[in-house]
């Protein structure tokens, strides 16, 4: 360990990694809140003034609601589909929350989804569109529409072996089509991913695009490169959501959710995801020019953006102390960064200059073979995945009543997610495995108290 | 009405990435499901969970959710072939009655042993076979005890505490116009008190009290924040925000009320067995203990699920035997809709007349408070207005028909009327205008 205490010191990093500590006190910044239990993902901003708070609950209510069918009474909250995954944002955000792959043999995927592609380079730069399912798989079709059909998830066991003989499983997810509603695919790109929790996407937001450009531009030790994804083309702008970064902004990630996974158009998407080969899905009604208009839009990214980041617990438990300096000293924070400053938000001005503790540096790394899912996403290959932030983390298991890691939620426990890193963060997971039982269990209790 | 999938069993699929192998054969099932399409209001919380347990107890049957507001239900099962809804599965009494009438349900395919079909004075299944209560929610006063606490003020036991001077400005009231659970809310009193002594009684209240609409905010939100110290509530909201860490109580008042959810499977239902399946899911020892999640907090209606449920939790059947719950909830079911308009109008819209009118009457000498007191708490109509066939026909049809709108709207106006003149004139009385 001495080797490792050395390259803390060498890196400065002891002491600066927890924002939510001054002079030893835990205290709870205006980013946060201190709440442990199922709704701490729940929670608005403490500042907020009262039309805030009237404005977020409104957001929060088109987050949870259940889209449905045009034409109908209520014209405000039609349009669905004619292709979707599930009814409502909160499907797929259960709580805010993470999503969970299927575990068993037929069962449906609530809150998970296959993003399609085939060879080649899309007209807006991006990936390539599946011709006749389009980019996303859509299990679900309004009545008189026909659904793209079923996908099944079966778990294949991966045994491994850590220097200290405990012997682990992993599992890797294997797809098959049991039912297809448009006909056989041909080549395809699969890639399957979990709903992500929301929290502090506001605060990501709001982190200066020359902030990420340095970020990527920084030396990094062990191989560790980290790149911007660029969106577009005149002029790219920079990923920040999703697993790939392939959305430059909270408010372009929100409406390409509700078109892809909903269905519902805005004026960012103001057209229907059917193809050419989906003729009922074209000639079907719509709730709408667009059906989520930009009041609504505005509400739900002002909901998002003001979701307050679950402050940290355990912080002074001498193992918790323990693990987040072997998650220092083990490289990790190379890319979970535990510090980054919000840049100018024009939008959301309280979201501005914060000194805040997301642990992720948003950029894309090559995550080697073991986590490519071959599916290139604008500059982001296969095998290139944008760090996840780490806050609330420690919360899964109370939120989601499952702990599910990783894209495709194939890791079951944070040991597994460790254990899947690999092309940039192979280094540091070479560490993690070198370590001790109890030193490995320390690590993974400090990220349980985020 | 939904096209049934063909299963492309010998499609290949040559699959880039390193994960996925499509085109696997399907399994048996595969090749046999058939969609259960059901139409509902729950929320997703409700639905996944009732949808992932369903398919599991039901590998050959794939659940298809029509969502629906309760409004806006009858419009869509209207439809031809009855948008191949097979299961209506909401709660919206008045619906379902009118489902039936229009011959639109089938006989329930399912036996109901175990099943009592009421709550006190309650009836919960429809006495014909056509729908059965698939849960109910009762009636009551959301807590904050730090609140309390912090004002000196008791928890409130029931509704009469609640008009108690030292709560002026502590309460929180849905109002009964917006918020879709209220009507029957403030029909409980009305039932339990009488028309006239139940019209005071809420006069007195919401002169206490501020009101929620559907803004987005919850009673459990306002009162958990600490923004008031007593919501008025339909229960799974504030149990499910209990269940889930927020440090909250829920009184069920003696004078109690519940609502009921129901199931019925519809006369044109494209896949009868499924339909039976879903319904007999839905009813299952299994499928009642999913009521029971933290996320849902709803009441089973059999009886013998609530003895593996968590301590504490309220058991409706078990009040009704002590005499509890003695809510009519088919007298209730008929007029709520009137009646919420009338509190809308004498109450919602000048709250803050009313409000200021009960500080003045407060004060006010004995003389002076028994002339001012009538006129602030008389009913907006009486009884047999509200409970007239013709009048809850108006205010039911009101958003489809034009002339139930003006019957209604004509009514509303009446009332409010009646009750501005009789607010001049406690005005003249207590002074202020």
């Amino acid at each position: 360990m001495g080797g490792l205490l050395m390259r803390l010191v060498l890196a400065g990093l002891v002491g600066c990694l927890s924002p939510g500590v001054a002079g030893g006190e835990a205290r709870v910044l205006s980013w946060q809140v201190a709440d442990a239990g199922r709704e701490a993902f729940s929670r608005p901003l403490a500042d907020l003034t009262e039309a805030e708070r009237e404005r977020f609950f409104r957001g929060r209510s088109l987050f949870n609601q259940s889209w449905v069918v045009a034409p109908a009474k209520d014209d405000r909250l039609d349009g669905l589909g004619p292709l979707y995954n599930r009814l409502a944002c909160v499907s797929c955000h259960a709580r805010n929350g993470r999503g969970l792959p299927p575990e068993g043999q037929g069962e449906r995927m609530q809150s998970m989804l296959l993003r399609l592609s085939v060879a080649g380079v899309g007209s807006h730069g991006g990936a390539r569109a599946h011709p006749v399912y389009g980019e996303q798989f859509n299990e679900e079709a309004i009545p008189g529409v026909t659904p793209e059909g079923r996908a099944e998830l079966r778990w294949i066991e991966v045994r491994r072996r850590l220097p200290d003989g405990s012997l682990v499983s992993l599992r890797r997810p294997r797809l098959s089509f049991p039912e297809l509603g448009y006909g056989a695919m041909g080549p395809v790109r699969i890639s399957p991913r979990v709903g992500q929790q929301v929290v502090g996407m506001g605060l990501l937001d709001a982190v200066s695009d020359a902030t990420l450009e340095a970020l990527a531009a920084e030396a990094k030790p062990d191989g560790v490169k980290g790149r911007v994804n660029r969106i577009g083309s005149e002029p790219p702008e920079l990923g920040r959501f999703g697993h790939k970064a392939n959305m430059s902004s909270l408010r372009a990630q929100i409406a390409g959710a509700f078109l892809g996974d909903l269905g519902i158009t805005s004026t960012l998407h103001p057209q229907e995801n059917c193809t050419p080969a989906q003729a009922a899905c074209r000639r079907a009604p719509r709730g709408g020019e667009p059906e989520l208009d930009d009041a609504q839009l505005d509400d739900v990214e002002f909901y998002l953006a003001h979701l307050a980041v679950p402050a940290r617990r355990d912080m002074r438990a001498p193992q918790v102390r323990q693990g987040e300096s072997l998650f220092a000293a083990a490289g990790c924070v190379t890319c979970h960064r535990p510090a980054l400053r919000t840049g100018d938000s024009s939008r959301f001005p309280r979201l501005a200059g914060l000194d805040i503790a997301p642990y992720t540096d948003l950029l894309i790394h090559d995550m080697g073979p073991g986590l490519s899912d071959g599916r290139p996403d604008f500059q982001a290959s296969g095998r290139e995945w944008r760090t996840p932030p780490l806050w609330g983390i420690g919360l899964t298991r109370r939120i989601t009543e499952r702990e599910r890691y990783l894209h495709d939620g194939r890791a079951r426990n944070l040991t597994e997610a460790i254990l899947w890193h690999g092309g940039e963060a192979a280094a540091a997971r070479r560490r993690f495995e070198a370590l001790a039982r109890p030193r490995r269990e320390a690590l993974v209790a400090f990220l349980e108290s985020l | 009405m939904a096209q049934r999938l063909q299963p492309a069993r010998r499609a290949f699929i040559r699959q880039a990435g390193a994960l996925a192998a499509a085109g696997a054969s399907a399994p048996l099932w595969a090749a046999t499901r058939r969609d259960v399409v059901v139409l509902t209001a729950y929320p997703d919380a409700v639905v996944s969970r009732f949808e992932a347990a369903f398919e599991k107890a039901w590998p050959r049957y794939r659940l298809r959710v029509v969502w629906r507001m309760p409004h806006d239900a009858l419009p869509y099962l209207r439809q031809p072939g009855q948008g191949g809804v097979d299961v209506y599965w909401s709660a919206s009494p008045r619906t379902y009655v009118q489902l039936k009438a229009e011959k639109a349900l089938r006989k329930l395919p399912v036996g109901l042993a175990g099943l009592p079909g009421r709550v006190g004075g309650s009836v919960i299944d429809d006495p014909d076979g056509y729908f059965a209560a698939s849960e109910v929610a009762g009636y009551g006063f959301a807590v904050n005890p730090a609140y309390l606490a912090r004002e000196g003020l008791p928890v409130p036991a029931d509704w009469t505490d609640l008009a108690r001077p030292a709560f002026a400005g502590h309460l929180l009231v849905p109002d009964p116009v917006e918020v879709g659970f209220a009507p029957v809310l403030v029909d409980i009193p009305l039932q339990a008190y009488g028309w006239d002594k139940g019209w005071a009684l809420w006069s007195a209240i919401v002169a206490n009290a501020r009101f929620v609409g559907r803004g987005g905010n919850f009673v459990s939100d306002e009162i958990d924040g600490g923004r008031s110290g007593v919501g008025l509530s339909i229960d799974f909201f504030v149990a499910a925000a209990i269940a889930n860490g927020a440090p909250l109580d829920f009184v069920y008042p003696r004078q109690g009320g519940v609502n009921p959810a129901h199931v019925a499977v519809m006369a044109g239902s494209p896949n009868p067995a499924g339909a039976k399946a879903f319904v007999e899911f839905i009813l299952s020892e299994g499928g009642q203990r999913i009521l029971a999640h933290p996320d849902i907090r709803k009441l089973p209606v059999r009886p013998s699920v609530y003895a593996g449920l968590p301590s504490g939790y309220h058991n409706p059947f078990a009040v009704a035997e002590q005499g509890g719950y003695r809510y009519d909830n088919g007298r209730g079911r008929g007029r709520a809709a009137p009646v919420a308009a009338a509190f809308g109008q004498v109450f919602v819209q000048p709250r803050e007349r009313l409000a200021g009118l009960w500080r003045r009457l407060r004060a006010a000498d004995t003389a002076t408070w028994s002339k001012a007191w009538p006129l602030l708490t008389a009913p907006p109509c009486a009884e047999a207005e509200v409970d007239d066939a013709a009048v809850q026909q108006a205010f039911f049809a009101r958003r489809d028909d034009p002339a139930a709108e003006a019957r209604a709207r004509a009514l509303e106006l009446d009332w409010a009327a009646r009750a501005q003149a009789r607010y001049a004139r406690a005005e003249a009385l207590l002074g202020g205008a």
